[in-house]
């Protein structure tokens, strides 16, 4: 008799499982690291590279004495980590700050929780905050090659360096400045916001290339719009309200919506499946938390930019979210 | 823009890979031997009445209902029973069965073997039902439920939609479409000899949109039809947005009428009966031809089969199911699982050695690349399950929940309401087996809610 394999149906499974999702998803933030490799050069890489490896081995190790499970780091998580947080690190980061990062990214925010889908906070973003709370001074500061050429050349050269542009505006607006003389003084527009806004983090250095990450995600059916589209809005939204009350005072949508790493939060960090709500419903609650808080923050906190802490935050409320956010079911309006 | 419709919640798009679409309906032959199932449709199994020894023509009765729910069964072919006993069903499960040895195909005397098409319907609707039931019709879209019992609603209820199901959204299959191209005409005579009996309801014919040949030629019969006799004004032919399940009942009920059944209802309470096309042929075949339900058609299909080794075959329900894999040329060399019905739903067959029922649909050769399962990492909360679930429930909740047997919060997140689809299982990344969890949990459930005093 022949040995026919008997299992229950369905006997077909779709293509996607996790490893080609966070595939996806490398291949999303591509473009952006593509960007930010050609403007920021050999310490761009230096810092990916130390990312990623600190990452992997963190958690490599982890699994293989700690908790002496099979290693799982195949399946691409850790490296979709690692490559937010280098994002999230400011042009010409020390490669220590880095280092901190990963390993309290996977062995903190990750590996205590149960690891890949047990965690409550987003890693990237939380190592983000906590480097922001431990280290102001290097993560508020950016210096970053003079051009694309000395970015690449071999000899060490020249840096510029300064602070990013909301830290520019928040610290113009504190100084009694109306907004329209801190953009011009700084050389602000919009259009180099979307293309190449040079400085800052790494992920906002262009919006175009996030976008293009979205819009990859959006056409693999890895993410739905939800998320982002919710936050985007209420930012658009609250900014919007306030501008019109006072533009000198307070900063426009389109300038909240392209700064302080609003696309690479709300594109790649709120939209982590493990980290943000199952529901359509609550997305959009979760959507409008983060946006409000992120700027909140901005508008009357003490930090100029806001999207980590609000995503964190937000972070926290899921679970509570999820229990009271469910899809409508069949039969049963 | 587009105005096709589907089921609003859920639902999954596998790849259609209808390699058999183009191969037309062979007639299987005789084997030497039959083998005739008593649990052939839904509820009770049938009583025997003959017994070893007995010679017995083709389409004569050999067992009764036994029960409110059951239906008769026929001889498939004429020769003499050797055994009334237990055997192993195609997932080994112990069923009473009749053998018969073939002798040859003499048929019961009133059979209408003549090809013509009969197009009056029958004025008296009592008549109409019991000739579905004497016929021993099931439903052939799966569930096998007794047809005529599918056709009296209870009091209180009418139908007010008649839903002839021709989506056939599991992929692979293709007996349906090969019998809405082959046999168009008759299918709407059975589907109208089915409105008659329910008073009069809309009929509407529903068809996914992945088989434009079908809809035009169920069109086509339409219209010929409608020249005959006004018994077809009221009929309707729909176009539907392919997805999987749109076969299941409550998702066609949604995606035709916009109605959804309650939970735990029928589709009665909706205002909906739904009959698959197979089984509106075999109603024509029963009141128009006085013909018993003896013969069904299934796809001999898979990847690891050339195109010229795809079948459709009218079968006699009751040869073994090694006999037709044999007819077809062997189990191919890659195949490790064979499955009985689509690869969403239907069964892997443990034991080739069992025979075909009335709702047998396919021998489908899965590969070894297609079909093992892989190994299952951690849930990542992505929520496609849940997105996947036609029902709108949440997998991977009710698995949680499965594992540490919390049947109270099971029975509050719908477990009961499960329609073992597969969606969720099918997509979910990490390769969790949610059904199987779900299924067991589900059945546990449903026994608690049918052990509680009704009141
Ligand atoms: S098998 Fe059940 S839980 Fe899974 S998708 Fe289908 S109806 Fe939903
Ligand atoms: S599809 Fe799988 S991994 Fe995703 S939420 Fe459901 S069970 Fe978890």
């Amino acid at each position: 008799m022949e040995q026919l394999v008997v299992s229950p149906s369905p006997h077909l499974h779709a293509r996607a499982n996790t490893a080609s999702i966070m595939r996806d998803v490398l291949i999303a933030l591509s473009p952006a690291v593509v960007v930010s490799l050609v403007f920021y050069g050999w310490s761009e890489l230096l810092l990916l590279g130390v990312c990623v490896l600190s990452c992997l081995l963190t958690e490599a190790l982890i699994e293989k004495y700690l908790m002496k499970a099979p290693v799982t780091i195949a399946d691409g998580s850790a490296a979709v980590t690692a490559v937010l947080l280098a994002l999230n690190l400011p042009a010409g980061c020390p490669w220590w700050v880095a280092v901190i990062g990963s390993v309290f990214a996977i062995g903190v925010v990750k590996m205590t929780f149960g690891g890949l889908g047990q965690n409550i906070f987003n890693p990237a973003i939380a190592a983000r905050v906590f480097l922001l709370v431990s280290f102001p001074s290097q993560m508020t500061a950016w210096a970053r090659p003079a051009s694309i050429a000395s970015a690449w050349s071999l000899s060490p050269v020249d840096a510029v360096s300064g602070a990013t542009p909301l830290g520019v505006v928040s610290e113009g607006l504190r100084a009694g400045l109306p907004l329209d003389q801190i953009f011009a003084e700084n050389g602000f527009s919009y259009a180099q916001m979307l293309l190449v806004n040079l400085g800052g983090s790494a992920g906002e250095l262009s919006a175009v290339a996030l976008l293009a990450g979205f819009v990859y995600l959006l056409a693999r059916k890895v993410i739905k719009p939800t998320t982002t589209l919710s936050i985007w809005l209420t930012i658009l939204g609250v900014s919007g309200i306030f501008y019109l009350y006072n533009p000198s005072a307070y900063t426009d949508p389109v300038f909240n919506l392209l700064t302080g790493g609003v696309l690479l939060g709300s594109i790649f960090m709120a939209t982590d499946y493990v980290t943000s709500p199952m529901s359509r419903t609550g997305c959009i609650i979760f959507g409008f938390g983060i946006g409000l808080q992120t700027m909140l923050i901005r508008y009357f906190g003490a930090y100029p930019e806001g999207m980590s802490f609000a995503i964190l935050l937000m972070n926290a409320f899921v679970p509570l979210i999820n229990r009271y956010c469910h899809q409508p079911k069949y039969g049963r309006a | 823009m587009d105005n096709k419709f589907t089921f609003r919640i859920g639902g999954v798009h596998p790849a259609d890979r209808k390699l058999s679409r183009d191969c037309a309906i062979e007639v299987l032959p005789l084997p030497e031997k039959v083998s005739v199932s008593m649990a052939q449709h839904l509820g009770a199994p049938a009583k025997p009445v003959v017994a070893p020894g007995d010679r017995v023509k083709t389409g004569q009765v050999i067992a009764e209902p036994a029960g409110f729910v059951s239906a008769f069964v026929h001889s498939p072919v004429t020769g003499t029973v050797t055994a009334v006993a237990s055997k192993a069903d195609l997932a080994g499960k112990m069923v009473m069965h009749i053998d018969i040895d073939v002798e040859k195909d003499e048929w019961a005397e009133g059979i209408d073997l003549t090809p013509e098409l009969v197009t009056p319907l029958p004025d008296d609707k009592q008549l109409i039902l019991d000739r579905i039931k004497a016929a021993g019709v099931v439903g052939l879209g799966g569930a096998t439920f007794p047809t005529h019992i599918k056709l009296c609603p209870p009091p209180g209820k009418t139908a007010e939609y008649l839903i002839i199901n021709g989506a056939e959204c599991e992929p692979y299959l293709t007996s349906d479409y090969r019998m809405m191209l082959e046999r168009p005409r008759e299918i709407l005579i059975g589907a109208a000899l089915m409105q008659k009996v329910l008073g009069g309801p809309k009929c509407i014919a529903a068809v996914e949109d992945n088989k434009p040949e079908a809809v035009e030629s169920l069109k086509d019969a339409l219209h010929f039809l409608q020249l005959f006799s006004k018994d077809y004004e009221n009929i309707e032919i729909r176009v539907l947005k392919k997805k999987y399940p749109q076969g299941g009942e409550k998702q066609l009920i949604d995606a035709v009428t916009g109605r959804q059944v309650k939970s735990m209802g029928l589709p009665i309470d909706a205002g909906a009966v739904v009959q698959n096309v197979a089984t509106s042929f075999a109603v024509y075949e029963a009141v128009q031809k006085k013909k018993p339900l003896l013969t069904n058609v299934l796809s001999v299909t898979g990847d690891c089969l050339p195109p010229e080794r795809q079948h459709n075959y009218l079968f006699r329900i009751g040869i073994p199911l090694r006999y037709i894999a044999q007819v077809a040329g062997g189990v191919p060399e890659e195949a490790v699982k064979i499955v009985s019905g689509g690869p969403m739903m239907g069964k892997a067959i443990a034991n080739l050695d069992a025979t075909t029922v009335k709702g047998s649909s396919s021998l489908l050769y899965l590969s070894a690349k297609q079909t093992l399962r892989r190994e299952e990492g951690p849930c990542i909360r992505c929520g496609k399950c849940a997105q996947a679930c036609p029902m709108g429930l949440e997998p991977f909740l009710l698995k949680k929940l499965a594992e540490v047997g919390d049947q109270q919060a099971l029975e509050q997140n719908a477990v009961q309401d499960c329609l073992e689809c597969g969606c969720c299982q099918y997509t979910c990344p990490a390769y969790l087996p949610l059904l199987d969890t779900i299924r067991i949990a589900k059945a546990d459930v449903l026994n608690l809610i049918k052990s509680r005093p009704k009141n």
